[in-house]
């Protein structure tokens, strides 16, 4: 740890020792690089501000995710919960106001994640179950609202809200913004707040953790509804983008949500992960996406790759405990 | 057999083994004869299981030669070890809990040749065995369901089920309370009069004496010196240990013991363990020591009073105050603190900084009101802390998981000492800790309560609690059946009341 950057990579232990240690950095910008040489519309403004957009619904439900995974949970409901909520936000935004619609569907994700958290940490039950019973609810419940079709926006607050959606600030989308400040505040909260070192605790042991005198239920409860209200965020983000809510919105996110929290160097079995890391993971996961459009790779080839990927990252990420 | 006029069964002349860069062992000798019980001693980190790995084929050594009946051996792995006779009971238990303990005790069978077994001859002999043993375990029972004693003993029975001529014993009665290590100690004489050649491991000096015949101490990697238990002593053995004259394992008790009792608990009982109908005391300034059994019910006891088990009836007073300690949430904010007799389970996080890990009690001295850290306050905090403990690492940033165990008991203890605690639980303070280290633990104690703490001790090493408590209570089947005074303390008197038979004297009177 004394050694400089400078010493450590005069060695080439070293050099492998700073690869494994920062690999999902490295490999982030690998394939920057490599997108820039093999197309030349990658560095395009055009291009990095759609790839920015596509990445940060998913991104926000990476973020409740990782929360979830850092006690030691998993929360396989958020993917349906996006479909859910952004069927809910069309409906509300018809209805109400833009602060009410937005406020309602905020707590109706969080009371949605309550209901997983109130399985898990009160009653006990396996996240894996609690969040797979929530997921098909979920799902279940945007059809049933949604009667199976997609609710446009007819108001003046929807419109408002989709031009928000689309439109940048100082180049910058601006639903990529509100994820940046969700990655921030969970930097944040894991480095700095009480908050985050407890469900770190609370994931790397939980027995020692009851016994130290920590509220492991209030927390274990707490991250499942942070990572629903997230999804209610997603959902308002997604929904707002296409200018309409559909059931048939967040297919599979939960399982992009897991990827990239693996690929950042989280373990699933709790108490190891960092926001940052998260971000890279979402940033990768969306690289790979964008880059073989940009190819032409059609999408089938494309999950291939992305699982190639995934394990090849957490492949590195094992000489790292040694 | 082969070779009768062989002095020695197992001869290891000038090992050495490195990992890396880091020398373990350095031209260690080890010599065993035939019907011999040889202790391997040494503080933690000495060498002895890389020693005893290298025996079984767990480890290549890099140099030395190993003879067995005097014939070289290199066994390259463990089944190679196994089919040499030689058998080792790991420190940590090697079971698969969803088997069966026959299917255990057997399980190097299990895979081998025969298509089908016959599961009730297999769950027979395993019986057999393990009744032999003189401990009452059913054969065909799930592992899981055993208690962690009866784990050992399986593993024990494990070892014990093949043609085993060397036998290597880790630590074995560190689960075990006196009783259950006398029986230990009787399967051992019985192995030794079989001719079998046993190597045990053990930081309590006082079973090396009861049953070793002859010694060897490791220090840093390097043999000090092997001798026959009767040419040595305690002190002697120490000395070799740690390099240094060891004036006093136990610290002078010199403490002020406040008059008015700081934590009293009335008629205690549980809703779901066997302890009931518990009273005790204790005063500022007093280290209470409670002895029992196994299974006596002592970690429920604590457990219950810290609110980690489900209370039926009774009160508890704190500074004559009753208070409720529903879970350890209460516990903890009326200052009450337990240490775990699971130190990797319960007791640290493992993968966790020690800062993390001593700031985890409380947060509120170093954070604001929104739970915002402030760094420094808690850097200031923790480093007090491992100084006055003196945990031995290069920095507050280093993951528990690679300090040694007593370092990490260290750690233990620092995550109450920072909240200030009133009362504090001790469940087995030094397991599993090598002698330097206990020493350092029982000061620690000793200076917890100076400060004015009531203390708790909960301890199976009998030495280890005459030697730090000011009285004994005694548990038996979940209540204190009896007290000790200073002037009462011997271990007959706490087995005694431990098996629920009134004291000598008092008979007499």
């Amino acid at each position: 740890m004394a050694l400089t950057l400078k010493q450590q990579l005069s060695t080439p232990a070293g050099i492998l020792q700073f690869i494994v240690k920062h690999n999902t950095i490295i490999i982030f910008l690998l394939l920057v690089i490599f997108s820039a040489l093999i197309s030349d519309v990658f560095f395009t403004s055009v291009n990095l501000s759609n790839l920015l957009k596509q990445v940060s619904g998913i991104g926000i439900i990476s973020i409740g995710m990782l929360l979830v995974i850092l006690t030691g949970g998993i929360d396989l409901s958020v993917g349906s919960m996006v479909a859910l909520l952004a069927v809910t936000f069309a409906i509300l935004v018809n209805i109400f106001v833009l602060p009410v619609a937005i406020l309602i569907t905020l707590v109706i994700g969080f009371a949605l994640g309550s209901i997983s958290g109130y399985l898990v940490a009160y009653q006990k039950m396996a996240p894996f179950v609690a969040t797979l019973a929530l997921m098909t609810i979920a799902r279940g419940l945007g059809f049933i609202y949604s009667k199976g079709s997609p609710i446009t926006f007819k108001t003046p607050g929807g419109e408002f809200m989709s031009n928000f959606a689309n439109n940048s600030t100082l180049g910058i989308p601006n639903i990529a913004i509100v994820f940046f400040i969700i990655v921030i505040m969970a930097i944040v909260m894991l480095r700095y707040n009480v908050f985050g070192r407890l469900i770190i605790a609370i994931g790397s042991n939980e027995h020692a953790s009851r016994l130290s005198g920590i509220k492991v239920n209030k927390y274990k409860f707490l991250v499942y509804a942070i990572s629903g209200a997230l999804a209610a965020t997603a959902a308002i983000i997604v929904a707002s983008r296409t200018n309409l809510g559909s059931p048939n919105m967040g297919m599979a996110w939960e399982l992009d949500a897991i990827a990239a929290v693996v690929i950042g160097g989280a373990s699933l079995n709790g108490g190891k992960g960092t926001a940052i890391n998260t971000l890279m993971g979402v940033l990768i996961l969306g690289l790979i996406g964008n880059i073989l459009n940009l190819l032409n790779v059609p999408s089938y080839p494309q999950q291939v790759v992305k699982g190639a990927i995934i394990i090849f990252a957490v492949l590195l990420q094992r000489f790292e405990t040694k | 057999m082969q070779n009768l006029e062989q002095e020695y069964r197992v001869e290891m002349t000038g090992i050495s083994k490195s990992f890396g860069v880091v020398s373990v062992l350095e031209n260690v000798n080890l010599k065993v004869k035939p019907g011999e019980i040889h202790a391997l001693l040494g503080e933690n980190g000495a060498g002895k299981s890389t020693l005893v790995k290298i025996l079984n084929g767990v480890h290549q050594k890099d140099s030395g030669k190993i003879t067995l009946n005097g014939v070289e051996i290199n066994p390259k792995n463990t089944h190679d070890g196994q089919v040499l006779g030689i058998s080792v009971v790991y420190q940590e238990l090697s079971l698969v809990n969803d088997l069966s303990v026959a299917e255990n005790i057997y399980l190097h069978k299990l895979g081998a040749s025969k298509f089908w077994m016959n599961w009730k001859q297999l769950t027979n002999d395993a019986q057999e065995l393990i009744d032999s043993l003189g401990f009452k375990i059913n054969a065909s029972a799930k592992v899981r369901s055993l208690s962690i004693v009866q784990k050992q003993v399986v593993e024990i029975a494990k070892a014990l089920s093949e043609d085993t001529k060397v036998l290597v014993l880790d630590e074995p009665t560190t689960v075990f309370d006196p009783t259950d290590t006398q029986k230990l100690f009787d399967n051992l004489f019985k192995l030794k009069a079989k001719g079998v050649s046993i190597i045990y491991i053990s930081h309590h000096l006082d079973e090396i004496f009861k049953i070793a015949d002859s010694v060897t101490v490791l220090r840093d990697g390097v043999d000090t010196g092997s001798m026959d238990v009767a040419d040595t002593d305690t002190d002697g053995v120490i000395r070799l240990m740690i390099g240094r004259e060891l004036k006093d394992l136990y610290p002078v008790r010199q403490n002020k013991i406040g008059e008015v009792p700081v934590f009293e608990v009335k008629n205690l009982t549980a809703r779901d363990t066997i302890v009931h109908d518990v009273a005790f005391s204790v005063r500022p300034g007093e280290v209470l020591g409670v002895a029992g059994l196994g299974g006596s019910g002592r970690t429920e006891m604590a457990k219950l009073i810290f609110g980690a088990h489900k209370k039926k009836s009774g009160t508890m007073l704190l500074d004559g105050k009753e208070i409720k300690t529903n879970t350890p949430v209460c516990a903890v904010k009326h200052k009450i603190g337990f240490v775990s007799e699971d130190r990797k389970e319960e007791g640290v996080f493992l993968p966790l900084s020690i800062r993390r890990n001593i700031s985890v009690t409380d947060f509120s001295p170093i954070s604001d009101k929104y739970g915002f850290i402030k760094v420094d306050n808690e850097y200031k905090k923790v480093l007090e802390l491992i100084e006055k403990l003196n945990i031995k690492t290069p920095s507050s940033e280093i993951v528990v998981n690679n300090l040694s165990g007593g370092n990490q008991q260290k750690v233990a203890l620092a995550k109450w000492l920072s909240i200030d605690s009133k009362v504090i639980f001790i469940d087995e303070p030094t397991r599993g800790v090598d002698v330097g280290a206990k020493i350092e633990i029982y000061n620690l104690i000793n200076a917890v309560a100076q400060k004015g703490v009531g203390v708790v001790v909960i301890s199976s090493d009998m030495p280890e609690i005459m030697g730090i408590a000011d009285r004994i209570l005694v548990m038996h089947k979940g209540t204190f059946y009896g007290e000790l005074s200073k002037e009462e303390f011997s271990e007959e008197n706490i087995l005694r009341y431990s098996i629920g038979k009134p004291l000598k004297q008092q008979q007499l009177n």
